[in-house]
């Protein structure tokens, strides 16, 4: 057996590294630079900027319309989040139980919950529309009716219309979780479950004892992809409910939409955009901590 | 030479002829001139698929007379702000499309930037005079260029269903009464849109206009919560709520974000009245059985008094926007050849010149009598780059107050608030 030889990049990286850092730089930092220096401009969509001010910033936080707009999306995220790998994560163990046990069907299982992630998030907002639909011909309301419940004000109702929301994100998202819980469960080497048989440990301990700490970095991961995800949620909600009744819907990704497309408040608008890029990047940063102290 | 051989390539197969007009193209693949068109998926490229096939031929025999052209379409969505929005950037910064359809409401806008360029060689003197007065306003300046063509128009009415709302309700007080006795009966009384999109705040203008209210002052600056203007708003306002409050009116409209959810109401019989806009009598024409439309009729919208009338009047405009006078001229002839005479027609459009009533049998139906009636009452949206804001604290405004989540004078002072502080920054 020999020792491996010194490998291409040892000693100097850099010139392997520029051509990602380039490309990083083009497609990344520039985007973000740009709405920075817009933030701190008097840009609007129909004027180019003219000169740097803190406008926008102090126009948005005096903004009265603003708190609401968080609390909406704190809800909405937070709900989100925690459903999204609570479901994610029943679904991939589901799975994987039901191929250990060589159930048929597994596939055509795990290609139905994979089926709506591919749809756009526009026409999940107009499916779910159409199944919310409050008419007396309603989807869900005529199904609920027959089993002598509702109706439901799904849409109309502040509250419902953000619980109906939620329904329609989780639909959509929870097979990307079930994804990388599958991957993360499959990774496990099935000799720990062996010896946790062996031991005579209930499903509940061997889950609790062996599944669980070994997803931690799956669940870290997962929690940072998806709360980015929900945070820039805005095509569905759009076309579901365009953020209504009022505003009881309206989170902070279409907020910043309304905010450049109808009031043409571009420096507004990059200061949102900014808003959404801190709070992604905060949690990036305080689960990598997370993830470097556990280890 | 060359553009005989065009025309005699382009007349010379049927299977030629049907590669005119494709999904990104009218005319030749290698046809020397081209420009650049960006238009709704209302008519070239309708769901319809008669609608389709009726443009495409009206687009194949214009560019059949126009050998070396090339049209290369581009279609944009029918999210009407963002998309007029991106129009309008893009030609500002010299790369827009050479022609496009702009939306009447945001005409002024598009004139105010300096985007849209004269067509004035298509269009003669006495055709500027036959357009509506408050059309010919919006599309030429002072200097009396014809800046773009408003190919047609279209107002909000009120349908009823005559079996249970036989006689036409003029004032605010009898739609809810007719309405109430509707909901009585079972039946959905007055649907109307109230969820967030721009159909909730220009249908409910209406009942703002009728008495005499103004959004912005002549500076295009919000004047709409203040003085007189505050009254007619509320009073408006308080029109909605106590349509939904006494239950004439279903709480779910704040969750009604297109027109189609009424045609869908009249089709399931469950709707008695709704306020919708012009072009759904064709559409309910064709969906409903010939026993049941019979039932339905057309009448102006409700106002304060039966003398306060109003209606909300948009549509549809096509401009230049390159300042090649070729692709200015085409662009024109295009507007006037296709759409505004032979495209109206065909799909019930109300033209915007008095002339083309007369001209086409399309227009003769009673249902057009009741328009152009209405019309008279006609209020177009107020051409400043404030009124898309407006809107939106308008949809934001009677979805919480419909809802039940604000009080008319919070919210509307939030509104006027938040619209001022927008212009400010505009």
């Amino acid at each position: 057996m020999t020792a491996r030889g010194p490998a291409p990049a040892d000693g100097r990286p850099w010139p392997w590294l520029v051509p990602a850092v380039l490309v990083l730089a083009a497609f990344y930092a520039v985007p973000v630079a740009d709405v920075l220096r817009l933030a701190f401009s008097d840009a609007t969509l129909v004027r180019p900027p003219e000169r740097w001010t803190t406008a926008a910033l102090s126009a948005l936080l005096a903004d009265p319309a603003l708190p609401a707009v968080l609390r909406t999306t704190i809800l909405f995220t937070a709900v989100n989040v925690i459903a999204l790998q609570v479901f994610g994560l029943l679904i991939a163990l589901t799975l994987v139980r039901g191929e250990a046990r060589g159930l048929r069907g597994m596939t055509a299982f795990r290609t139905l919950v994979l089926a709506a992630w591919v749809v756009p998030g526009i026409a999940n907002g107009l499916i779910w529309q159409m199944l919310f639909d409050e008419a007396p011909y309603g989807t869900l309301n005529s199904l609920l009716g027959l089993a002598g419940f509702g109706p439901v004000a799904w849409l109309s109702d502040p509250e419902m219309a953000l619980v109906s929301a939620v329904i329609a994100n989780l639909w959509q998202g929870t097979a990307f979780s079930m994804i990388v819980f599958y991957a993360a469960r499959k990774g496990i080497d099935p000799v720990l479950y062996e010896v946790a048989a062996l031991d005579g440990a209930s499903p509940w301990r061997t889950f609790r004892s062996v599944t669980l700490p070994l997803l931690r970095t799956a669940v870290a991961v997962n929690t940072v992809l998806v709360t980015v995800q929900t945070l820039n949620t805005f095509d569905s909600i759009l076309a579901l409910t365009g953020g209504g009744p009022g505003r009881a819907t309206e989170v902070l990704a279409l907020f910043t939409f309304n905010t450049v497309f109808y009031n043409l408040d571009l420096a507004g608008g990059s200061v949102l955009a900014l808003m959404l890029f801190v709070v992604a990047m905060a949690m990036a940063v305080l689960v990598h901590g997370w993830l470097g102290r556990a280890r | 030479m060359k553009r005989l051989t065009l025309a005699a390539l382009l007349a010379a197969t049927p299977a030629v002829a049907q590669d005119l007009v494709t999904r990104d193209r009218v005319g030749l693949p290698d046809a020397p001139n081209v420009m650049t068109f960006r238009l709704t998926p209302y008519d070239l490229y309708s769901a319809d698929a008669a609608t389709a096939e009726h443009f495409a031929g009206l687009f194949t025999e214009f560019i059949r007379a126009r050998p070396d052209w090339r049209i290369e379409t581009q279609l944009q969505t029918g999210d009407i702000g963002p998309e007029q929005a991106r129009l309008l950037q893009q030609s500002q910064a010299g790369r827009g499309p050479d022609c496009a359809m702009v939306d009447s409401s945001q005409l002024a806008l598009f004139r105010d930037m300096g985007v849209l360029q004269p067509m004035n060689m298509v269009f003669s003197q006495d055709e500027v005079a036959d357009l509506f007065p408050y059309v010919r306003e919006a599309v030429t300046n002072e200097a009396g260029d014809v800046l773009a063509w408003w190919w047609f128009t279209d107002l909000r009415v009120l349908y009823r269903d005559t079996s249970v709302v036989p006689e036409a309700p003029a004032t605010w007080e009898e739609a809810q009464a007719a309405a109430r006795a509707a909901a009585d009966a079972g039946r959905e009384g007055l649907l109307f849109n109230a969820g967030r999109w721009e159909g909730t705040a220009f249908d409910w203008l209406a009942n703002f206009w009728a008495q005499g209210g103004r959004l912005v002052d002549d500076a295009g600056a919000p004047v709409f919560g203040a003085g007189e203007n505050r009254a007619a708003f509320l009073a408006a306002i308080a029109y909605y709520r106590d349509l939904v409050e006494s239950g004439a009116a279903p709480a779910r409209v704040t969750s009604i974000t297109n027109y189609d959810a009424f045609n869908a109401a009249a089709a399931a019989g469950s709707a008695a009245m709704f306020v919708g806009g012009n072009w759904q009598y064709g559409q309910l024409r064709e969906t409903l059985p010939e026993a049941q439309f019979a039932n339905w009729a057309v009448s102006e919208l409700p106002g304060p008094t039966a003398d306060q009338r109003a209606t909300g009047t948009g549509g549809w405009a096509i401009a230049a926007l390159s300042e090649d006078p070729a692709k200015r001229a085409l662009c024109g002839e295009m507007a006037k050849e296709i759409y505004a005479g032979p495209g109206n027609a065909y799909q019930g459009l109300l033209p915007t010149s008095a002339a083309l009533y007369d001209e086409y049998d399309a227009y003769d139906g009673p249902e057009f009598d009741l328009f152009a009636e209405a019309l008279r009452n006609g209020v177009a949206r107020p051409g400043a780059a404030i009124y898309p804001e407006i809107s939106n604290q308008i949809q934001i405004l009677l979805g919480d107050v419909l809802s039940g989540s604000a009080e008319p004078e919070a919210a509307l002072d939030a509104a006027f608030e938040a619209a001022k502080a927008a212009h400010a920054r505009q």
